[in-house]
């Protein structure tokens, strides 16, 4: 025996080796046999102010639930009330992503989340999940500054808006985009989880799991406050949430000494300003074409129409073309401008808004500050130009009703601060008419950006659209009554005028493609390649390369500045150039028309092309509550994941457990009594084992 | 460390070294010599030293109660009220859970 035990003890080890080599290669088809894992989602996440909650959250391992798609009403009774096997994982088509059926889902405890199928038009009565009245409680009408307008008395602003992006829901709520993975998913409840006849299905069912699990919780007073906690006293500091933050751009045409603080008495200056953000319900995915980026692409042809003239033949008054973040989350930002810009005595506002068609152009005015004498000449004056400059455009401008307010804008921030005399241009006379404001929806489609498809992208980049055309008449009216606005002299006017092809290739890289030659040639050397902006959503923590505001910070300067035969060192560091001043320029190293093998040209652009921090001054005065600047911040997290898997009964899975324990429990009475008879099994051949401590 | 193997006079000094060591706001040393003792102590044939480990025991015993019964009560409290509590509960906890209130 000898022997035989000798052989049985090699084969033994040849077989645990053979079995654990097996195991470890199992081990990843397993999983991947059960679970399939869903890319390329969009969840809804978490934002707080200084009293409020909203958005959406999940529980730390994920929420997991029968998939179910909600295409009918009867299927919302099944969810809500009928169905035997709740919780439910809605899925559902954007047409059902209601206000009426998101509050019900809401309220009740059988809906485990939602996965909202992205269609790519919008539902055509219009979806807007911002608020009926934005900026309600941070614009300028309040009790004491015309009453009878705040609240939207007056003019409901967005009638379509659902105000669902101000809710908050404790279920996760994705957006998936109707593909082959969404096939997969509608397959797999085609197999397992329909009724058949009226009858429940059976178990196993297909089930999904999100996990979205937000750090933050009620308000921005307790997530600050929970913040500096944890950096003080614990050992693992961790934020939890991020004040929302970017940057302002703005530039002159005048170039500002950034080290002279103070203002100079008696200085005027004509600004003309438009919004850099947008936001929709889910999360860092805002297109915002009719929103957005139409004023931006209008004023950014503006500057470059204008700059030219204005360095020829000087206008009495700066101009300051300036572009400002947050105005979504009611104009947060904190000016950290010159100060000689707000104290000027005299300062005209001209503020473009979502400016799409110019069918009809409307000018918008503040009929409080307007009941002061001298600042309704100076409007009237303001908009006596504009008129000038349009009819001799053949362009059709409008005042709307001297009593409606002025619709939520940036310039209500200037206004609240002291009455200055400005406008807002917007396409809308009274209420929006994009119907899909700040919502997913508001694309290029919407806009009529479209290109015929045999052009390649190179082609589609220079391709005039009729938007195109549009904007660009706009742009010139903005371009020409700026210059006229500041004093310029009339006689110049007609050599402002915006370039179509400009504007062409601005909607283009702002809305289908930014990774495009014209834009790569305008961007440092190492933002090369790193991918396309997927909308204007404010960044709040890195100001990374291919951001949005980045991009206008670019196109910016390029437009309005000159090439200088700096190299990259004197560029970075232009104080010890004669002629060269840090203080009224700002200095670029861009990377230049990309050749055919990939070789960049660089050059150093110098521009007054500034940005300015758009940090609310609650954060930077730690009045985390306050009610007087907003106090937005975004929550963090880990892991935002969804996948899909089935699920077996929960009789199943208990009785398995159950035999699990039974075994367990039979295996220790076992052992112990063939451990107390040991010598009596195993006595005969053996000898016994030595017995070592 | 075995019992059997250490005379009665080092049994009894063990325990004592557990019992006043104990009032250190340590309790779980009181529970160490409950379990450790209980067979010295009421089960063994009677020795000189036992009646005095007996006391021992007996008192780690009560204070052992003693102190399940404050935390427990602390525990439950702070657990159902925390989030209630707000700004005081903040700064009183070491963690924090994450994403609840």
């Amino acid at each position: 025996m000898p022997r035989k035990t000798a052989f049985m003890s090699q084969w033994n080890q040849v077989t645990t080796v053979h079995a654990s080599v097996l195991l470890s290669g199992c081990m990843n088809s397993v999983e991947q046999k059960i679970y399939v894992e869903l890319n390329s989602t969009v969840p809804c996440v978490r934002l707080l102010n200084a009293t409020h909650q909203i958005g959406c959250q999940s529980s730390i391992s994920g929420d997991t639930g029968v998939l179910h798609v909600l295409e009918t009403e009867a299927d919302l009774d099944w969810i809500l009330s009928t169905g035997p096997h709740p919780p439910y994982m809605v899925v559902m088509e954007a047409a059902f992503f209601t206000r009426s059926t998101m509050v019900k889902m809401k309220n009740s405890s059988r809906v485990a989340g939602v996965a909202v199928i992205k269609s790519n038009t919008g539902p055509t009565e219009g979806f807007s999940p911002h608020t009926s009245c934005p900026n309600q409680n941070t614009g300028v009408y309040t009790e004491h500054y015309g009453p009878e307008l705040a609240n939207c008395n007056n003019t409901v602003w967005n009638p379509l808006g659902n105000g669902l992006s101000y809710e908050d829901f404790a279920f996760p709520i994705f957006s998936l985009k109707d593909d082959n993975q969404t096939q997969v998913i509608r397959k797999c409840y085609e197999d397992h989880n329909m009724r058949m006849n009226g009858s429940a299905p059976q178990y196993p069912l297909c089930a999904m799991q999100l996990f979205s699990h937000m750090h933050a919780v009620t308000d921005t007073v307790t997530c600050m406050r929970r913040t500096d906690l944890q950096n003080s006293f614990s050992i693992n500091p961790e934020k939890l949430c991020d004040p929302l933050s970017d940057f302002n751009v703005w530039t002159s045409i005048r170039p500002l000494n950034n080290s002279i603080k103070g203002h100079k008495e008696n200085e005027s200056v004509v600004i003309a300003a438009a919004r850099l953000d947008g936001r929709s319900f889910f999360w860092d995915i805002a297109p915002s074409a009719e929103g957005t980026v139409s004023s931006i692409v209008t004023l950014l042809a503006a500057a470059q129409a204008l700059y030219p003239v204005a360095l020829e033949a000087p206008p009495q008054r700066n101009i300051f073309f300036t572009f400002f973040q947050g105005v979504s989350r009611g104009v947060k930002m904190h000016l950290k401008m010159p100060v000689q810009l707000i104290w000027s005595n005299y300062i005209s506002f001209g503020m473009l808004k979502t400016i799409i068609i110019i069918s009809s152009l409307w000018m918008h005015s503040d009929p409080v500050s307007r009941k002061n004498t001298t600042v309704n000449k100076q409007v009237a004056n303001l908009v006596a130009n504009i008129k000038s400059v349009a009819s001799s455009l053949n362009l059709s401008l409008n005042e709307p009703s001297a009593t409606q307010a002025l619709p939520p804008s940036s310039f209500q921030r200037f206004l609240r601060v002291r009455p200055v005399p400005g406008l807002v241009l917007a396409d809308h006379q009274a209420s929006f008419t994009n119907r899909y404001y700040e919502s997913l929806y508001d694309t290029a489609t919407y806009l009529n950006v479209t290109y015929p498809s045999d052009l390649s992208p190179e082609q589609q980049l220079e391709y005039e659209t009729e938007a195109a055309k549009s904007l660009t008449q706009v742009a010139t009216l903005v371009a020409r009554s700026i210059y006229k606005q500041a004093g310029g002299e009339d006689r110049f006017l007609n050599n402002i005028t915006a370039d179509t092809k400009t504007v062409a290739k601005l909607l283009y890289g702002f809305l289908i493609m930014s990774n495009n030659s014209w834009f790569s040639s305008l961007l440092p050397p190492e933002a090369l390649g790193r991918g396309s902006i997927l909308g204007l959503v404010i960044t709040h923590i890195i100001n990374t390369l291919t951001s949005v505001t980045r991009f206008v910070q670019f196109i910016l300067a390029n437009m309005t500045g000159t090439v200088t035969k700096l190299n990259q060192s004197q560029c970075q560091n232009p104080k010890d150039v004669p002629g060269e001043s840090k203080d009224l320029y700002s200095y670029s190293w861009v990377s230049g028309p990309v050749s055919v093998n990939g070789t960049t040209d660089p050059y150093c652009v110098r521009s007054s092309v500034h940005l300015s921090k758009a940090l609310s001054p609650a954060f930077e005065l730690t009045d985390y509550g306050s009610r007087e600047y907003s106090t937005w911040t975004e929550s963090r997290w880990k892991t935002i994941r969804a996948r899909i898997f089935l699920v077996a009964s929960p009789q199943l899975e208990m009785m398995t457990l159950g035999v699990g324990v039974a075994v367990l429990l039979v295996s220790l009475v076992v052992t112990y009594f063939i451990s107390s008879k040991a010598e009596l099994l195993f006595s005969a051949t053996r000898e016994p084992p030595n017995t070592t401590y | 460390m075995n019992l059997e193997r250490i005379p009665n006079e080092e049994k009894l000094s063990l325990c004592r070294k557990y019992y006043l060591g104990g009032f250190a706001f340590l309790p779980f040393l009181w529970l160490v010599n409950v379990v450790w003792f209980f067979k010295e102590a009421f089960v063994k044939p009677a020795y000189t030293e036992q009646p005095q480990i007996k006391t021992y025991v007996k008192r780690s015993a009560l204070g052992l109660l003693l102190w399940v019964a404050v935390l427990t009560t602390w525990i439950s409290i702070f657990q159902h009220f925390r989030a209630q509590w707000g700004e005081v509960a903040d700064y009183i906890s070491f963690t924090i859970p994450l994403g609840t209130p």
